[in-house]
């Protein structure tokens, strides 16, 4: 019985049949209600996987955080890799400076695709789970103060190694703690793939650092 | 629905107008006979039409006459809609999606772009030492110093050198300056939208028309008060985006962090 549709003119197909066929209205019927379903299916669907972080999401805020907590990091790096004493603090200068800023490179590219500024709009840190405010001083945990990143820049000698190796253990702590605020929260591949190294990275030159502490102490 | 027999032709008239009136009215006295007729060929539509609606039959052809079935309407609207709205929120995505940062810029109501409006004062040959004239004040790009100012968010209390404030916009920081009489509480509005952000520094200006200008590589905003939302929108959406150096940082490299408008050389000067 389908037939029929097929085979009517449509002027009578449209105005007629569809008042005469019970039975092909139902199959309209039906067939209007799997496109409805499909519809929404496939929208509800669209909606979840192609949706980038937003604007407060914890991966936009970890982004743009941890550039700025990275960015002290490559100006201390810096520091020591022109003017550490020992080779090996100049080595490891040298490796977090860069490592570091290509990461930057990286967190910035995301928000780029994400379609989102550089700058939020929140304050920092405020996308960590256990979020504590930074003070007025934008410092985020284990940042230098103005005032150790000049000593730093002024420091001469041996003096070079000490502080870099005490200043950065502590910017490292706070940077794999951020990392940790990240990966609890997120489930975005790139995002948490980056963190991880991250976390990993800085926990074994956490570990390189005491090393060269306690040797040179 | 689609599947043609050779007897459909036929076949047809008679379903059709055994059916025609129970269609309008749905359950209806030929519903019975369009499900005997129906049967042979599909026994899932017989059932339906027969088992389901038989019982009810007296009472629904008063309804025959009247016509329309709103339930398939609904679900045609419905579609409709459906249809409109994921058209609709495709094409509302990609235009916001779409938005540069420069869009967005150009969004900001006053804002000047002097990378339109006069684009070879922003040119330069090569680092250059001492004093520059510049064209617009506070200005907006051109010649600068070999050193910048560091701008790491850094409020600065007293005028600084215009020759290393212009290097910073070239490495994508907002420049906020202000008439150096406003009150303390109005330079304490502006500190804090520039306070604690990579790729923005503040300083006070003397000489200034406005009570507020922010300037960045290019461009330019001056606004008469310190509360205006427009002084966030600009340095948020302009910080390090109007880089023309992508990639190099505020925080760190061959900085000063001293005041004064005389413009100091650091470290060895590098020729010119």
């Amino acid at each position: 019985m389908p037939t029929a549709t097929q085979e009517a003119p449509p002027a009578e197909r449209n105005g007629t049949d569809l008042h005469r066929s019970p039975r092909l209205l139902r199959y309209l019927t039906l067939v209007m209600a799997a496109v409805l379903l499909l519809g929404v299916g496939w929208t509800a669907a669209t909606l979840t996987a192609n949706r980038t972080p937003g604007d407060e999401s914890a991966e936009a805020g970890f982004a743009r955080d941890m550039s700025r907590h990275h960015a002290q990091a490559v100006e201390m790096a810096m520091i020591a890799y022109a003017k550490g004493q020992d080779p090996a603090i100049r080595q490891l200068g040298y490796d977090m400076a860069l490592t570091q800023q290509a990461q930057i490179g990286h967190m910035q590219r995301w928000l780029q695709e994400w379609d989102l500024l550089p700058t939020g709009t929140r304050p920092a840190m405020e996308w960590m789970p256990d979020a504590v405010p930074v003070g007025p001083d934008g410092l985020m945990p284990g940042m230098a103060t103005r005032e150790e990143i000049t000593q730093l820049h002024e420091a001469q000698g041996a003096a070079v190694d000490q502080l870099f190796v005490k200043l950065m253990i502590k910017h490292h702590l706070g940077g794999v703690h951020m990392a940790d605020g990240l990966l609890k929260v997120s489930d975005r591949a790139e995002v948490v793939r980056m963190a991880e190294a991250m976390k990993q990275t800085q926990q074994k030159e956490i570990n390189e650092l005491r090393r060269m502490g306690l040797a040179d102490g | 629905m689609s599947i043609s027999t050779p007897g459909g032709p036929e076949r047809r008239p008679t379903v059709v107008s055994t059916g025609k009136k129970p269609a309008a009215g749905r359950p209806a006295a030929g519903a019975k006979a369009t499900g005997a007729k129906a049967g042979p060929n599909k026994s899932g539509s017989a059932q339906r039409a027969g088992g389901g609606k038989g019982p009810r039959k007296p009472i629904t052809p008063v309804k025959v006459s009247q016509g329309r079935s709103w339930g398939p309407i609904a679900l045609f609207v419905a579609v409709g809609v459906l249809a409109t709205s994921i058209i609709g929120f495709g094409a509302w995505a990609t235009f916001k999606g779409s938005q540069s940062w420069q869009d967005k810029a150009a969004g900001i109501d006053g804002i000047v772009n002097y990378r339109k409006t006069d684009p070879e004062s922003l040119n330069y040959e090569s680092h250059q030492a001492g004093k520059i004239e510049y064209k617009y004040s506070p200005p907006v790009g051109g010649a600068h110093n070999n050193a910048w100012q560091r701008c790491l968010g850094d409020v600065y209390d007293a005028p600084i050198a215009s020759e290393h404030a212009v290097h910073s916009l070239e490495h994508g920081a907002v420049w906020l300056t202000y008439r150096p009489d406003l009150p303390a509480a109005d330079v304490e509005k502006l500190a804090s939208v520039i306070r604690g952000n990579d790729f923005m520094l503040m300083s006070p200006y003397e000489g200034l028309d406005a009570a507020v200008s922010i300037q960045a590589w290019g461009y330019q905003l001056k606004v008469d008060s310190a509360d205006d939302p427009r002084i966030k929108e600009f340095a948020t959406t302009l910080a390090q985006n109007a880089s023309i150096e992508p990639g190099v940082p505020c925080s760190s490299g061959n900085y000063t962090t001293g005041t004064g408008t005389e413009p100091r050389e650091l470290a060895p000067p590098t020729g010119g």
